[in-house]
C-alpha cells in the first residue's frame, strides 16, 4: 500500500508515471474525480449497448444482426466492467450508480440522448459516434494513472477499434450505394455530425484536474481538432457535405477549421434535457424492472451453491 | 459468399462451408513453386481484430495451409478454426488473412472456417497466453478450475459472472488487488 503525507507528493508520483491501486491510500479528491469519470463512462456503456440493442431486429440482414448482437455485449459486458472498478471505490454501489441512472439523476454521453430516426442514423452513430468515442478513450488510455480503470481501459480500447472497422463497413455501403441510400446518410449526417463534435467537450478548463491526475492525457480541444482534421476529408471524399456552413480550409496553416460551436445542446444532454433523453431513460428503467426477476433468479441458484 | 470491404481482398472469395469447391489439392508444396514459409510468415501478421498486437497463429486459429492447383495456376488455401461458431469478427479475419496471404505471395487465396477441430485453449502458444495475461488481464482457467490473478498472482480468483463483453470471456474479479479479471472461455 502507498501512502502519501499530501497532495503535492500525490502530484509527484502521478507526474513521474505512478499508477494508483485500490489498496492504496488513495487521497479523497483523486477518488472522487476518478470515481465520477469512470461512473460517466460506465452509465455511457449502458446507455450505448442498449441504444445498440434496439437495432437488432432492425439491422439489414443476418450478419448486421450478429454485429449489433456482438456490439451490444460488448457495451454491456464494458459497462459491468467499470462498474466493479467503479463500485469498488467505495463511493456508490452498483446499485445506486445503475438506479440514479434509471431515475435521471446522472449524467451519460451527450450522443446517446437523441434518437436514431433510420438505418443510416444507427450507421452514422457506428461511423461518427464510435470514432469520437474511441478517440477519446485512447487519449484516456494512453497515461490513466487509475491502474483498474487503465486495465479494462485495454480491452475497450481493442473492442472499440474493431467497433470503428464495422462502422466503416456500413458506411461504405450507404456512400457507394443507391442514390436513395448516398442520400439517407447525407440527411443522418445532418443530424449527427455536431453531437459527435461536441462529444469532445468544450475546450479544457488549464485547471482541469483529470488533466493534473493523468485521468486525461489531451486537453478536449486537441481531440476534437484532431478528429475534425481526419473525417471531414473522408466525410467530403465519399461525396457528403458537412452540416457546417462555416467550415473552411485554412490553406496556410493546412487546417479545417469549423464554425463556432453551439455548446448549449450538449449542456442540455447533461441535464438529461436532450431531445430524446427522457425516453431513452424510461425505457432503460422499464427493461430493468422487467427483468429483475432475472436478477433473482441468479442470486438465488448462486446461493443455493 | 464475397468479401469487397479490403480493396486488396475484392478479387478472392472466402468460403464459410468447409466442404466447398477446392478445385484440386496437392498434399505439399512439392508439387508446386509455393512457398509454405511465406504463407506462414504472412498468416504470423494477422492480429484478431480484439487483441491487436495477437497474431491468429499464436491464438491457434491456423489450423491447415494447403496449396491448390486450379485452372488458373496455383492458390492457397487457409483453413481457420474460429474460438466460437458466431464470433462476429470472422468475416474481418478472413478478409485480412485473405489480403495478408496475397499480398506476400500474389497467390489466390481461399479462406475457409473449419467446424472441425474445435478450437479450445489448448491451441493458443504460451506467448500468447502470457501476452492475454500481461497486456490484456484476461487468463485461462486451470486444470483444477482455479484462477491466477495475472495483476498480482493471487490464487483464488473469483467467478463474477457468465457472460463477459465477448462470447469467448467471462469476468471474474481478484479479492486481494480488486481488480476485474477476464477468463477465456472454452
Amino acid at each position: 500500500m502507498t501512502t502519501w503525507s499530501d497532495l503535492s507528493e500525490f502530484d509527484e508520483f502521478i507526474n513521474s508515471g505512478g499508477m494508483v491501486e485500490p489498496t492504496d491510500d488513495i487521497p479523497e479528491p483523486y477518488r472522487d474525480e476518478v470515481f465520477r469519470f469512470i461512473e460517466f463512462h460506465a452509465n455511457s456503456e449502458l446507455m450505448g449497448g442498449l441504444t445498440e440493442r434496439d437495432w437488432i431486429p432492425k439491422a439489414p440482414g443476418l450478419r448486421l444482426k450478429q454485429v449489433f448482437l456482438a456490439k451490444t455485449q460488448d457495451e454491456i459486458g464494458h459497462a459491468h466492467l467499470l462498474y466493479m472498478v467503479a463500485a469498488d471505490m467505495g463511493v456508490k454501489t452498483r446499485d445506486e450508480m445503475i438506479e440514479q441512472l434509471f431515475r435521471g439523476e446522472s449524467r451519460f454521453h451527450n450522443v446517446f440522448h437523441y434518437q436514431a430516426v433510420t438505418w443510416a442514423d444507427q450507421v452514422a452513430i457506428a461511423y461518427l459516434v464510435d470514432a469520437a468515442a474511441f478517440a477519446s478513450q485512447r487519449a484516456v488510455f494512453a497515461e490513466c494513472s487509475y491502474g483498474p480503470y487503465k486495465r479494462v481501459l485495454k480491452r475497450i480500447v481493442a473492442e472499440e477499434g474493431f467497433h470503428m472497422r464495422h462502422g466503416e463497413e456500413m458506411l461504405l455501403r450507404l456512400a457507394e450505394g443507391t442514390p436513395t441510400q448516398h442520400a439517407m446518410f447525407q440527411d443522418a449526417l445532418s443530424r449527427w455530425w455536431w453531437p459527435a463534435v461536441q462529444l469532445f467537450g468544450p475546450d479544457s478548463d488549464p485547471a482541469d484536474p483529470l488533466l493534473r491526475w493523468k485521468i486525461k492525457s489531451e486537453r478536449n480541444e486537441t481531440l476534437r481538432d484532431a478528429y475534425v482534421q481526419k473525417y471531414v476529408p473522408l466525410l467530403q471524399g465519399y461525396g457528403f457535405e458537412i452540416p457546417d456552413p462555416e467550415l473552411r480550409y485554412d490553406g496556410a496553416a493546412k487546417r479545417w477549421v469549423v464554425g463556432s460551436i453551439d455548446w448549449e445542446p450538449l449542456k442540455a444532454t447533461m441535464r438529461n434535457g436532450g431531445p430524446d433523453s427522457r425516453r431513452r431513460i424510461e425505457n432503460a428503467a422499464r427493461h430493468w424492472n422487467d427483468t429483475a426477476w432475472v436478477r433473482n433468479a441468479l442470486d438465488a441458484s448462486a446461493m443455493a451453491l | 459468399m464475397t468479401i469487397s470491404t479490403t480493396p486488396a481482398a475484392a478479387a478472392v472469395t472466402t468460403t464459410v462451408a468447409s466442404a466447398s469447391t477446392v478445385t484440386a489439392t496437392t498434399d505439399s508444396a512439392r508439387a508446386t513453386p509455393v512457398n509454405l514459409d511465406m504463407v506462414w510468415a504472412a498468416l504470423s501478421t494477422v492480429d484478431d481484430p480484439e487483441y491487436p498486437g495477437l497474431s491468429i497463429v499464436d491464438l491457434g486459429l491456423v489450423e491447415q495451409v494447403e496449396t491448390t492447383q486450379g485452372p488458373d495456376g496455383s492458390g492457397v488455401t487457409i483453413g481457420l478454426v474460429p474460438t466460437f461458431s458466431g464470433c462476429p469478427a470472422l468475416h474481418m479475419i478472413a478478409a485480412d488473412v485473405i489480403a495478408a496471404v496475397a499480398n506476400a505471395t500474389g497467390l489466390a487465396t481461399r479462406v475457409e472456417w473449419l467446424s472441425d477441430p474445435v478450437w479450445t485453449t489448448a491451441r493458443m502458444s504460451p506467448l500468447a497466453e502470457q501476452r492475454l495475461a500481461n497486456e490484456f488481464t484476461v487468463v485461462l482457467r486451470r486444470k483444477d478450475g482455479t484462477l491466477r490473478c495475472p495483476v498480482c498472482g493471487h490464487d483464488a480468483v473469483q467467478d463474477q459472472s457468465m457472460a463477459g463483453p465477448t462470447r469467448c470471456r467471462s469476468i471474474a474479479w481478484c479479492p486481494d488487488c480488486r481488480n476485474p479479471i477476464e477468463v477465456f472461455r472454452t
